[in-house]
């Protein structure tokens, strides 16, 4: 294991940021952390990294325990936080540089990791301006080299993806998995579970400082009772075929609105085909139809009763 | 480690606009303001002759004394009155265009007329009185011995003072040099905005890439141990800088021991520095709020060491002198003032023993504030 957290407990006055946490990261794979804004992820993070005072737990990362300075931990880590950590008297290249030299004494070696970065995050045209003159995207791109820069084995990613464009996101999450792909172990958190489900190996679910969930993407989706969702753009649909409709084995629900036909169906196989017989044999005039497949906000809505981004 | 650490907090620092406007452009701007302001102070102080007139009337005519005494007074190297000898009309139309500050009209007694109040005027009225009170001693001296009339009215128009001034030191009394060693003690104290950032940027609660260094393989007290050196390299040639413009463009003459000057300089930095990482670390509170109580703190012990009223610290000294030795920018300035001022250096040795003392003081509470591993909350 990477990481090992037992019993976490941390509080804020009365209130429980983390409730008995325990998890742990397996080397090789990109851990995700979804939670809605206030579940406690970066707390989590900020404890894991010895960084925060927690009341209770044990934390140990590379089989030894986490403390304050436990130098030899923390040169194996990377870390990329949630918000942009770089000096603006610096250039790009002077930040990678000396955020890469706390780690990285040979000057030869650092050069060349330096770089490496650069080029990683796409910043090849940007190395000598200033924060300042940079675009969102583009610090959190700087942000990113800066963490990852001394090639780390265990790389902590807090949200890197706040606030940004959709192509620098893109070429973040690609980053993350190429990183990945290079041997790193990735802890990452954030509150899109579009981005956890695209990329994560495994995902734990917070809320309210405790863990409802932890699996695979596909296990967290087995452990809900919902299956697809069949939306209809259908047309002059009666009552009767509406009460049909949620006769059909498998049916949990059927709304009908402005042409709009939409089947919560549960989990199960054929219930796609069991909707199409159906309006075939009624001789329904229908457009375009699709079906989604259950998201991590179902699992989420499922268990806690409500969306993930509330 | 030290070699990297330091050439990229030395970048950092010195491209800082906020803090190199504190600690070198204002106290420049400062002193220049205090080189303008101060620039007449002296000419107020030298006497000149006094415009004066006397109606030029038939008594005027026939009192010969005082015709003589005026006569005395109005002449030599420093007369004390330019006279005019005119009618009436004349002298009131001077006085009405103020091309006189008064005149006499003799009589029994001698009057004299002004048109306002003053110094000028107070010294007429001081003549005159004089003249009235040694009248008939003067006009037996001008009976029985005329020659001796010169003796006499030296004698009662001019003050002797019987004591002599005698420098200490080589050194010449400036009244306005105090004012500029109480702006290059405030000046090492500004260089508490470098040690409160120094503080900032190493404690994780206070800035993002103070969180970013805390989980670095790098010890917090060794980055800001390198910091703190950057820091103090960095102010001390800004007030360097700051002493050559005062001694060489605005000619402030802090004395010839240059050596020591350096010295109170660097310790004043030093002062300065460790000041500012102590507030900074004592108070919880957002950037804008330590650099207000930094601020604050210096503008009030540099108006106790007589930054804007030069007798204040001669008020505290007489009333609350603990206060003087509590105050460390009082102390700078004051071994500033001594190494002018005197040849020993028991003043200087104090001021600088007790400047020195509240450096471990701030230290060691920094220290103790910071030393923490972990935060509460960031």
């Amino acid at each position: 294991m990477v990481i090992n957290v037992k019993n976490l407990v941390k509080r804020y006055g009365d209130l429980v940021a983390l409730d008995h946490l325990s998890f742990q990261v397996k080397e090789g794979e990109i851990f995700g952390l979804l939670g809605p804004n206030g579940s406690g992820k970066t707390t989590a993070i900020n404890c894991i990294l010895s960084l925060l005072e927690y009341e209770r737990g044990d934390i140990e990362i590379f089989g030894k325990p986490m403390t304050p300075d436990a130098y030899d931990i923390k040169r194996q880590i990377g870390i990329v936080m949630q918000n942009v950590a770089v000096y603006t008297e610096l250039t790009v290249y002077e930040n990678i540089d000396y955020f890469c030299g706390l780690y990285v004494p040979d000057k030869a070696l650092r050069k060349k990791l330096v770089q490496e970065a650069i080029e990683f995050t796409g910043l090849n045209d940007f190395s000598r301006f200033y924060p300042k003159k940079l675009s969102g995207g583009l610090l959190r791109r700087l942000n990113i080299a800066c963490g990852i820069a001394h090639k780390p084995k265990l790389i902590f990613m807090d949200e890197p993806t706040v606030a940004i464009d959709p192509q620098s996101r893109n070429r973040i999450l690609d980053g993350i998995m190429e990183l990945n792909r290079q041997g790193a172990t990735v802890v990452y958190t954030s509150h899109y579970m579009e981005e956890v489900e695209q990329i994560c190996s495994r995902i734990m679910i917070l809320d309210k400082g405790k863990a409802i969930a932890l699996g695979t993407k596909e296990q967290l989706k087995d452990m809900i009772t919902l299956g697809e969702k069949i939306t209809v753009e259908a047309f002059s649909i009666t009552d009767e075929q509406i009460q049909s409709l949620k006769s059909i084995p498998n049916v949990l629900s059927v709304h009908y609105s402005g042409n709009l036909l939409v089947i919560q169906s549960g989990k199960g196989r054929n219930n796609l085909e069991a909707v199409l017989d159906f309006i075939k044999k009624e001789g329904i005039q229908f457009g375009k139809i699709y079906s989604e497949l259950p998201t991590l906000n179902d699992v989420f809505l499922e268990i806690t009763g409500k969306e993930l981004r509330d | 480690m030290f070699a990297h650490i330091f050439k990229y907090r030395m970048k950092c620092l010195l491209k800082d606009k906020e803090t190199m406007f504190w600690t070198l452009l204002f106290p420049l701007a400062l002193g220049i303001f205090f080189n303008l302001a101060f620039s007449g102070i002296g000419k107020g102080e030298t006497f000149q002759t006094i415009p004066v007139a006397v109606v030029d009337n038939e008594e005027y005519r026939n009192d010969t004394v005082f015709q003589t005494i005026l006569q005395e007074v109005s002449s030599g190297e420093d007369p004390l009155f330019h006279l005019h000898v005119v009618s009436e009309q004349v002298a009131s139309k001077m006085l009405e265009d103020n091309q006189i500050s008064g005149y006499f009209v003799a009589g029994s007694p001698v009057t004299m007329v002004v048109k306002t109040t003053g110094m000028r005027q107070s010294i007429i009225r001081s003549f005159l009185d004089t003249y009235i009170q040694n009248m008939s001693l003067v006009s037996t001296v001008m009976q029985k011995n005329p020659k001796a009339l010169k003796a006499l009215t030296d004698d009662l128009f001019h003050t002797v003072s019987y004591l002599k001034e005698v420098s200490a030191t080589d050194a010449k009394p400036d009244n306005v040099a105090s004012y500029y060693y109480v702006l290059i003690a405030m000046a090492c104290f500004y260089g508490g905005f470098q040690g409160s950032r120094d503080i900032s940027d190493i404690q994780a609660n206070n800035t993002d890439t103070a969180a970013r260094l805390n989980l670095t393989p790098v010890s917090k007290m060794k980055t800001f141990l390198v910091y703190m050196s950057a820091s103090l390299l960095i102010h001390y040639i800004k007030m360097l800088l700051l002493l050559s413009f005062l001694v060489f463009v605005i000619k402030v003459n802090f004395g010839g021991k240059v050596g020591f000057i350096l010295l109170t300089t660097l310790l004043g930095s030093i002062a300065g520095l460790s000041f500012g990482a102590f507030v900074s670390a004592l108070l919880k509170k957002s950037e804008g709020i330590k650099i207000a109580v930094i601020v604050g703190t210096s503008m009030l012990m540099s108006f106790l060491a007589g930054m804007m009223y030069q007798g204040m610290k001669y008020i505290i000294q007489r009333n609350v002198p603990v206060l003087s030795y509590l105050n460390p920018l009082n102390l700078l300035t004051d071994a500033y003032y001594s190494l002018y001022y005197y040849d020993t250096y028991t003043r200087y040795a104090v001021n600088m023993g007790c400047l020195a003392l509240f450096i471990p003081v701030f230290c060691i509470g920094t220290y103790l504030i910071v030393r923490r591993r972990k935060y509460a909350s960031l």
